[in-house]
């Protein structure tokens, strides 16, 4: 029930197992057990926003920003006040979630599918209780869905219905939904990508640049079945592609020696892209507690947010 | 044990198959569905090494199974007794049949028969019986099974080649299918014998196969069972051939201005001519008297060209052709029928232009034609008849009453052979009816029928009317009688009715009298007693009536080789009839011969008794001249066994083993037994591989992926 720790910074205690957070049917009520386990804001908007929520006035003390006094009640009392507002962030965070048939595959009694969805499940409930506007984009080989990120009743509910929904494409097209947020979301926000990264990637860089260009934060999500990493196959047999349904005779003993080194050669040129870009990557093996993935992006947003705007603090 | 199908063994080779399937890594059935192949590379299914070979008692039963099979499908059998004599001894009938017909003359066809003859004779054995036979129109024997019997073993070649080389061929047409049924049926007779062994028979065919050959008569022939026909198709060595035939006269012949002979060109299907020349030619043979015609005949056609005789030429018999290869059908004998006379006494008063008298319409009923002048002589039937006449008429015409002395004088013709009409105009001619036949009681009475009276009841069987017996013709009721004369036929001892009136009286009577007979018709052909006349009946009915007077000799047809030569007056002149042959001979015929059956070539027939002279062109058949090989599968189409190659005695001896072996493989039925030793087998391999994957897969762990 208890997964192993595998991050430092986190109790092994804190941590649901995988395998017993999947038998959760509910996707919404899976997010929020990962979340409520493990509640911190800690990052920032990017942008200096108005806010609307008023909480109340404070007088005025010389060093305060005369921007933020109250005219009409120094106007009606001669006294300066200022106007101190909730601290409200604006970010607008996009999910990519993978739904080719390829992440259907699994060896763990959950598809990597599966574990992608609550994944993004997870990320969407954990900023939409911080208030911040999610929007979801599911893709295989083309753009399945796409909900605009919104911060309203009912849109998480939807964005849940969205990641239930069954995939079923036939080849993973890593570009397109890159290229698809790029042209779609023109305001700068969180970009986080759930994939399996099984397919090409050379054209993965010049459009996550693009991306990133733009000014988005992009974090990268690899979920991998443990099958995957270590083809841990008895039995010589016909291996059939999931995807091209192509069947190919294998003897996992000999291929393994082979095998490894390849897939992990391309998880580190997914990794190198990433950090040339200078954007998050995790890798995900699926059968990993899901609270180190969602530690891990804080962490990662912490720090870059630290790293990149290190006197960016909240407003009064 | 034999084998009936030993090919069907190399089935077993198929044991190879489950060896390589039991050293192969049963893998490939399994599927694993894998994320991605991109990092995969097929690995080669791996032969596991010979020490691993599995499941032994398997293999050993699957390669047992399929052995088994293959055996059984070989379908195998014991050879009880030991293999009859399979050395080619049995003896064989053979008819050899060469065709000797007149286009067997062509260039190089007679020499090519006989090697032929000579290479089939060569292939019989010591105790074959052979026979040969030529046949054109007819079939003759040359060697007879019993000649070929009786000589020794080492001179029955010779002795058929010798007799052959005797024989040339001849001028006949060629019945093809009568020779083949010929043959059969001798070769039938042979097996009716007894110690004729009871081995193949055969028909030994050589001839050039042209499409003349009569094969009409195979059409409905039984072709006796285990007969083989060997076809020996001899090629001409050149394919153009046209023929010239008569054509008969027109009708109208007499109205041209020149006289013409009519003659057929036709053309081989298979020539290679187009272009000849046609004309008389002069009596030695040499060259065209006159100008020839030339004549465009394209292959496989005919053409009739009327060859003008030339003016002041004498003594033309033949018409030739020139332009031809062959040479044995280029010349027809030509010989203008010699004009018939004939004489008829009319006794009677009657004036010659009077319409209402018989006469009037007798005269004009047989008018002059280029065959036959009819004369009617006319004679009062009171005046003394002259003796001359008398003798030189074939048929009377008494319509009326005579006196006693010309009564008996024509009785005497009559008894001599002549012929007697008498169409009573009243029944005052009844004394005459009675002095010709000798019946001084008879007697005649008029009628009136009350309207008319028709003929029936005609007897169609008679020559006289015979030539009505066709539905088209034999409606004689537009032929109103309106009178007629009575008489009781039974009182005229031998008298025949030909015909009736519809009253029942007879109409026309036949009464025999000595060598000649009377005919008595009662009603005349004129107006006032019937339509006869007038109808169209009349001239062919008075053509019939001098034909069977033997006055009118009927139209002669052409005659060609073999048919035979009716004779007529000269063969009754009671005298020996010296004819003399084409060729220049000459021979006798017996006294009394009808008809000369020695027709054997071409050319004119001249025969000769006393002052009596008939000359006679006989031709080659024009079936002759159709010298296109027959279609090959036209003796097939007739039912003939079919050209077949003579077996070759050693494969007539494995042929001979393999029927015993097929006879003693379908009484044992050995497969049986295999197909269900097979089965058995596979029974067995099917339980124990059932058990050893049972028990595997209670040993094995099922699951597909490393715990």
């Amino acid at each position: 029930m208890i997964a192993s720790p595998q991050s430092p910074g986190l109790s092994s205690a804190a941590l649901v197992d995988p395998r017993a957070l999947m038998g959760i049917r509910n996707l919404e009520l899976r997010a929020r057990v990962v979340v409520e386990g493990f509640w911190k804001g800690l990052h920032r908007s990017p942008y200096h926003g108005f806010s609307v929520e008023f909480t109340e006035y404070r007088q005025y003390t010389p060093g305060d920003d005369p921007r933020y006094l109250d005219w009409r009640v120094f106007a009606r009392s001669d006294r300066y006040f200022i106007k101190k507002f909730e601290d409200e962030t604006n970010l607008r965070c996009h999910l990519l979630v993978d739904q080719s048939r390829s992440m259907s595959f699994a060896s763990t009694g959950y598809t990597k599918a599966q574990y992608a969805a609550t994944l993004a499940a997870t990320l969407a409930y954990f900023l939409h209780l911080q208030g911040d506007a999610i929007g979801l984009l599911t893709f295989d080989q083309d753009v399945r869905e796409y909900l605009p990120a919104r911060h309203r009743a009912g849109h998480l509910r939807q964005l849940m219905f969205a990641l239930e929904k069954a995939g079923g494409g036939q080849a993973t097209n890593l570009t397109a939904p890159v290229e698809r947020i790029t042209g779609l979301v023109r305001k700068r926000g969180l970009v986080a990508y759930v994939s399996d990264f099984l397919a090409p990637i050379e054209r993965l860089e010049p459009s996550l640049l693009a991306l990133t260009a733009c000014g988005h934060e992009v974090t990268v999500f690899q979920v991998l079945d443990p099958a995957e990493l270590t083809l841990n196959f008895e039995k010589a047999s016909l291996f059939q592609d999931i995807e091209s349904e192509q069947t190919v005779y294998i003897d996992p003993a000999a291929a393994r020696a082979e095998y490894l080194p390849r897939i992990e050669a391309h998880c580190a040129a997914v990794r190198a892209t990433c950090q040339k870009l200078g954007i998050g990557y995790h890798r995900l093996p699926t059968d990993q507690p899901l609270e180190l993935a969602l530690f891990e992006f804080v962490q990662g947003r912490m720090r870059r947010g630290r790293l990149s705007r290190p006197s960016a603090r909240s407003r009064t | 044990m034999s084998f009936l199908t030993p090919l069907f063994m190399l089935g077993a080779l198929a044991v190879a198959g489950p060896l390589i399937f039991h050293l192969i890594r049963r893998t490939t059935r399994e599927r694993t569905v894998f994320s991605s192949l991109m990092f995969l590379r097929p690995t080669p299914p791996r032969l596991t090494h010979r020490s691993r070979l599995e499941h032994l008692l398997l293999l050993l039963l699957r390669c047992l199974a399929l052995a088994l099979l293959a055996l059984g499908f070989a379908r195998p059998f014991l050879r009880r007794t030991a293999p009859t004599d399979a050395t080619p001894g049995q003896a064989r009938r053979i008819a050899v049949l060469v065709d000797e017909s007149a286009s067997m003359r062509r260039a190089g066809l007679w020499p090519e028969a006989r090697a032929r003859v000579e290479a089939v004779l060569r292939k019989t054995t010591p105790a074959d019986q052979v026979a040969v036979y030529t046949f054109g129109r007819q079939v003759s024997p040359l060697v007879s099974f019993e000649e070929w019997k009786n000589a020794l073993a080492g001179e029955r070649i010779g002795l058929v080649m010798s007799r052959l080389a005797a024989v040339n061929p001849g001028w006949t047409s060629t019945h093809l299918g009568n020779a083949l049924i010929s043959a059969a049926e001798a070769l039938a007779d042979a097996d009716g014998e007894k110690k004729v062994p009871a081995g193949p028979r055969e028909i030994v065919l050589v001839s050039d196969l042209q499409a003349g050959s009569a094969l009409d008569s195979l059409q409905a022939y039984d072709w006796p069972k285990g007969l083989q026909l060997d076809v020996q198709a001899l090629p001409a060595r050149n394919p153009t051939n046209a023929g010239l035939q008569l054509v008969a006269d027109s009708p109208d012949a007499d109205r041209e201005a020149t006289p013409a002979v009519r003659v057929r060109v036709s053309n081989a299907a298979d020539s290679v001519r187009e272009q000849f020349k046609v004309g008389w030619s002069r009596p030695d043979g040499t060259d065209f008297a006159g100008a020839a015609i030339d004549v465009y005949v394209p292959p496989g056609q005919s053409r009739v060209i009327a060859v003008p005789v030339p003016a002041g030429v004498t003594g033309l018999q033949k018409i030739m052709l020139r332009g031809d290869d062959e040479d044995f059908d280029n010349t027809v004998y030509v010989m203008p029928p010699a004009k018939q006379k004939l004489s008829v006494l009319y006794l009677g008063a009657d004036a010659a232009d009077d319409i209402h008298e018989p006469l009037f319409f007798l005269q004009r009923a047989v008018p002059d034609n280029p065959h036959l002048t009819v004369r009617v002589v006319t004679q009062a039937p009171d005046a003394p008849l002259a003796p001359a006449i008398a003798q030189e008429a074939r048929i009377y015409f008494v319509t009326g009453p005579m006196n006693a002395a010309t009564a008996a004088e024509l009785r005497d013709q009559m008894l001599a052979g002549k012929t007697v009409v008498f169409a009573p105009k009243s029944a005052d001619a009844a004394a005459a009816l009675g002095q010709l036949l000798a019946l001084p009681g008879l007697g005649l009475e008029d009628v009136q029928p009350a309207n008319y009276a028709m003929l029936a009841e005609i007897d169609f069987q008679h020559p006289l009317f015979a030539p009505f017996a066709d539905p088209r013709f034999s409606d004689f009721t537009k032929i109103h009688v309106w009178k007629y004369r009575r008489v009781n036929a039974a009182a005229i001892p031998g008298a025949r009715i030909l015909a009736k009136f519809d009253s029942g009286d007879p109409a026309l009577l036949e009464i025999p009298a000595g060598k000649g007979r009377l005919l008595a018709l009662m009603t005349g052909w004129n107006p006032d007693d019937s339509q006869l006349a007038v109808s169209s009946k009349f001239v062919p009915l008075l053509y019939s009536i001098l034909e069977l007077g033997g006055g009118l000799a009927s139209q002669s047809t052409q005659i060609v080789v073999g048919d035979p030569v009716p004779l007529g007056d000269v063969g009754t002149a009671g005298e020996a009839t010296t004819v003399r042959l084409p060729d220049g001979t000459t021979t006798t015929l017996a006294a009394g011969t009808q008809n000369f059956t020695g027709t054997l070539q071409p050319g004119i027939y001249e025969f000769s008794t006393g002052a009596r002279m008939l000359r006679v062109a006989v031709n080659l058949d024009p079936a002759e001249s159709r010298t296109a090989p027959l279609p090959a599968d036209q003796l097939e189409r007739y039912g003939a066994p079919g050209p077949q190659a003579a077996p070759d005695p050693v494969q007539a001896a494995r042929r001979e083993a393999l029927l015993q072996g097929e006879e003693a493989e379908s009484r044992q039925k050995l497969w049986r037994w295999f197909i269900g030793a097979t089965l058995a087998v596979l029974l067995f391999e099917s339980v124990l591989a059932g058990w050893t994957a049972r028990r595997q897969t209670r040993t094995v762990n099922p699951g597909g992926l490393a715990s």
